[in-house]
C-alpha cells in the first residue's frame, strides 16, 4: 500500500525545514502532502488517511489539539500516527495532547536527525 | 538529496492537482500525465497517445503529458513547476542545514550549562566541534596563568597532536593562541618539524578561546584530508569556541570564589582554634555558645563544678636557682604536661596563675579526682627525668572543691575576658595550700568527695576538720594518697586504722590518745608525713597544756 505522510503548520520555512528533513522518506516512495491550517489538515486526513502527520499546535483556523481531537475522536481513526509539535517550553500541554488522542509529542526547535528516525520507525521503513 | 519527481509535484501540492485540472478543462482538452515508468498519475478522460509531449527539466525528461494537442501548453506549465520545486528543494536543503547549525548551538548551550569545570567544559567542546567539523584530532589548550605554561585540557584519541611537545615548543603554539584569531591554517610546516604536529596531518583549523579581549587558548582541530576546512567550518568552530569561552570563564570565576570561601573558612577556623586556647570550648558550651562570636558581654552560667588547683612547691626557692627564662621555660614544660591530663579527665583549665593552675571538671568530682591522680604520676616521672638531668626535682600540691561557680564574660566592650566568680575557687586554693602543712600530695573537700559515685577506687583518709584562715565555717578534709608509690601506699592502708583513730580521737579533743595513735602510726610507717605532722601537733597541744580550751578543728593561721 502507498504510504503518506502529511505536514501541517501555518509558517512555510518550518513546512519546507520538514519536508527536506524527510525527503529521503521520498526516495522510499512515501507520498508527502502538506497544510498550512487545521482546516486544511483535516480535510486531507479525511480524504487521504495518511499514516503519519506531524501536526503543529498553534495555527489559525482550527488549531493542531482540535484536529487531533476531530481526527481522533470524532472520525475514530486511529491508524493515522499523529505527532504534535509545540515550541519547546510549553510541555505543559502535553497533557492536553494526550488527552486528544495525540500518538507523540515532540518538540520545536527540533532535532532533524530524530525527526527522520522517528518517522522512519513509525512508517517501518 | 531526494531527486524530483511528477509524482511528487502532483501529489504532494493540491494547487498544482487543482491547477492542471481547470487549464485542461478550460482548454478543453483531454490529456493524460504520464511518468517515466509508464504510470498514469493524472488523467481526465479516456487515454489516448494521438499527441505527446515531453515534460523536461533541465534537458531531461521527467514524463509524458499525452492526449490531445493541447497537451503541450500542461507540458510546459508541468517543467515550470518541476524547476520550482527544484529551486523549492534547494532553499530548503539550505534552510535546513542552518537549521541544522542552530539546533547545533542549542543543544551545545544546553549541553555547556550542565557543565562545570574547565576541563569537562572543553572536552564537551572538542567532542562536538571534532563531531560537526568532522575531524579526526583535535586538542583544547588552555593557558595557565599561574603556572605560564598552556595545559591540554582535552584531545581526541587519535593524535595529530603531541601532547608532550607542546608546551616544549611553546613559543609556536602560542605565536597562534595570542594572536586571538580564528583562522584555517595554510602553513603549519614549523609546527610540524617542532613535532607538535605529527606527520600525515593535511589540514588544521583553529579558533582562540577569549572572552572580551582576554585571551584563554585555542580549539586546534585537525584531519588527514587537504583542503579540508572550509570558510563554514570557520564559522561553525568560532560560534562554538565563543560559547564554550564564556562557560570555562563562568567556570574558572566559580571555582575561584569556592576556593576562596574555603580559604576564608580555613583562616576562620584557624582564629576559632586560636581562642579556644584562651577560651576553652567547655568554657563557652556552658554559657550555652558554639563559637566565640556568640559571646558577649554580661554571659553568665551558674553551675557546680570541682575545681582543681595546682602549685609546685617552695616554688620560690626554686626559681631562685634558675634565670627567668629558664623559670619561663621551666613552667611552660610543666604547664605543657599538664593540659592534656585535665582535657583527658573531661576538665578544661580556667587559668594559668604563674606555677599554679586552675582547672575546672563541670561533670563530676571523680574526673578531677582522676586527674589529680594522675598529675602527681607525671611528676613521678618527670622527676626521674629531672634526676637524670642532674635537675631539682619538684612537688607539687592539688587540691580539690566541689560547689557552685559562676562562668561569665565580663570587662568592657572592648576588651573581654572569660572570668569565674565564686568562693568555690578561693575554697579549692586554700585547699590546695593545706597540702603543705599536711604533707599530703592530694587534699580534697568533703563536697567533692560527696559527688563521687564510688569513692572505694580511691585510696582515701579523713584528716578531720579545719579552719580555713578568714573563713567561719571550717570544712572537713580528706587526703587521698593512690599516687603514691606502692610502699607508701602499702603502708599507709596498714596503718589506715590506727591513723583513723588518731583522727577521731582529735575530732573529740582527746589530744594525747591521738597523740598515741599517730606515734603508732609513726612507728610502723615512719614515712608518713601527714601521721608526722599530727604527731607533732598533738604533742604541741599536750605539751603545752591548752588542750582544754582547744577545740577539734585544726586551725589555720596562714593562706
Amino acid at each position: 500500500m502507498e504510504q503518506k505522510l502529511l505536514i501541517v503548520d501555518d509558517e512555510a520555512h518550518i513546512r519546507m525545514l520538514l519536508e527536506q528533513t524527510l525527503e529521503d522518506l521520498e526516495d522510499e516512495g512515501v507520498n508527502f502532502f502538506s497544510a498550512q491550517n487545521g482546516e486544511e489538515a483535516f480535510e486531507i486526513i479525511k480524504a487521504e488517511k495518511p499514516q503519519l502527520v506531524f501536526l503543529d499546535v498553534m495555527m489559525p483556523k482550527m488549531n493542531g489539539m482540535e484536529v487531533c481531537r476531530k481526527v481522533k475522536k470524532e472520525l475514530q481513526l486511529n491508524d493515522v500516527f499523529i505527532v504534535l509539535l509545540t515550541a519547546k517550553g510549553q510541555e505543559l500541554d502535553r497533557q492536553k495532547g494526550q488527552e486528544v488522542g495525540a500518538d507523540l509529542y515532540m518538540t520545536k526547535p527540533f532535532d532533524p536527525e530524530v525527526i527522520l528516525e522517528k518517522a522512519k520507525e513509525i512508517l517501518g521503513l | 538529496m531526494a531527486k524530483l519527481s511528477l509524482k511528487n509535484i502532483l501529489s504532494k501540492d493540491i494547487d498544482s492537482i487543482n491547477m492542471v485540472t481547470s487549464l485542461a478543462q478550460q482548454l478543453n482538452a483531454t490529456i493524460y500525465i504520464e511518468d517515466n515508468n509508464g504510470k498514469i498519475l493524472f488523467s481526465n478522460g479516456p487515454p489516448s497517445s494521438a499527441f505527446q509531449f515531453p515534460v523536461l527539466f533541465e534537458n531531461e525528461t521527467m514524463g509524458w503529458v499525452k492526449g490531445s494537442e493541447k497537451g503541450d501548453a500542461i507540458a510546459k506549465i508541468l517543467s515550470h513547476l518541476l524547476s520550482k520545486e527544484s529551486e523549492r528543494k534547494n532553499l530548503g536543503s539550505e534552510v535546513l542545514n542552518l537549521y541544522q547549525e542552530i539546533n547545533l548551538i542549542f543543544n551545545f548551550s544546553d549541553k555547556l550549562a550542565q557543565t562545570i569545570g574547565a576541563k569537562a567544559i572543553s572536552e564537551i567542546t572538542l567532542d562536538e566541534a571534532s563531531h560537526v567539523i568532522n575531524s579526526e584530532s583535535g586538542v583544547v589548550v588552555l593557558w595557565d596563568e599561574d603556572k605560564k605554561c598552556l595545559e591540554v585540557e582535552a584531545s581526541t584519541d587519535s593524535q595529530f597532536f603531541e601532547k608532550q611537545t607542546i608546551n616544549k615548543e611553546l613559543h609556536l603554539l602560542l605565536g597562534i593562541i595570542l594572536s586571538g584569531q580564528s583562522e584555517i591554517v595554510s602553513d603549519f610546516a614549523s609546527l610540524q618539524k617542532a613535532g607538535i604536529l605529527l606527520p600525515g596531518i593535511q589540514s588544521v583549523i583553529y579558533s582562540a578561546l577569549k572572552v572580551k579581549r582576554r585571551i584563554m587558548g585555542a580549539i586546534i582541530l585537525g584531519s588527514n584530508e587537504p583542503d579540508k576546512y572550509t570558510a563554514n567550518s570557520l564559522k561553525l568552530l568560532t560560534t562554538l569556541a565563543l560559547q564554550s569561552s564564556s562557560a570555562i570563564e563562568s567556570s574558572l570565576l566559580y571555582e575561584k570564589s569556592i576556593r576562596e570561601a574555603e580559604e576564608r573558612e580555613a583562616a576562620m577556623r584557624k582564629v576559632f582554634d586560636a581562642t579556644e586556647k584562651f577560651v576553652p570550648y567547655q568554657f563557652l558550651k556552658s554559657l550555652g555558645h558554639e563559637v566565640i562570636t556568640d559571646v558577649k558581654l554580661g554571659d553568665q552560667a551558674e553551675k557546680v563544678v570541682t575545681v582543681l588547683f595546682t602549685d609546685i612547691r617552695d616554688y620560690t626557692s626554686l626559681s631562685e636557682k634558675m634565670t627567668p627564662e629558664e623559670t619561663f621555660g621551666f613552667i611552660c614544660l610543666f604547664n605543657a604536661r599538664m593540659g592534656p591530663i585535665v582535657r583527658k579527665h573531661q576538665g578544661f583549665i580556667n587559668q594559668y596563675l604563674g606555677d599554679s593552675i586552675m582547672a575546672i571538671f563541670p561533670v563530676n568530682a571523680a574526673h578531677a579526682l582522676e586527674a589529680a591522680i594522675e598529675i602527681q604520676r607525671e611528676i613521678q616521672a618527670f622527676n626521674k627525668l629531672q634526676e637524670q638531668k642532674n635537675k631539682p626535682r619538684i612537688q607539687i600540691g592539688v587540691g580539690l572543691h566541689t560547689g557552685s561557680l559562676i562562668m561569665g564574660i565580663t570587662g568592657d566592650r572592648d576588651r573581654m575576658d572569660a572570668c569565674t566568680i565564686s568562693d568555690t575557687v578561693n575554697t579549692a586554693s586554700r585547699v590546695e595550700s593545706l597540702t603543705k602543712h599536711y604533707k599530703a600530695s592530694i587534699l580534697l573537700s568533703e563536697e567533692s568527695l560527696k559527688q563521687i559515685e564510688h569513692p572505694e577506687v580511691f585510696h582515701l583518709r579523713n584528716l578531720g576538720l579545719v579552719q580555713l584562715k578568714g573563713k567561719l565555717s571550717s570544712i572537713n578534709v580528706y587526703e587521698c594518697f593512690s599516687s603514691n608509690t606502692d610502699e607508701e601506699l602499702q603502708q599507709k592502708i596498714e596503718t589506715l586504722s590506727i591513723f583513723n583513730e588518731g583522727v577521731a580521737c582529735y575530732l573529740n579533743q582527746s589530744f594525747e590518745n591521738a597523740n598515741h595513735a599517730f606515734k603508732k602510726v609513726l612507728q610502723i610507717n615512719e614515712n608518713d608525713p601527714t601521721a608526722r605532722f599530727f604527731y607533732l601537733h598533738t604533742k604541741q597541744i599536750v605539751d603545752s597544756g591548752v588542750d582544754e580550751k582547744k577545740s577539734g578543728v585544726v586551725e589555720m593561721e596562714e593562706k
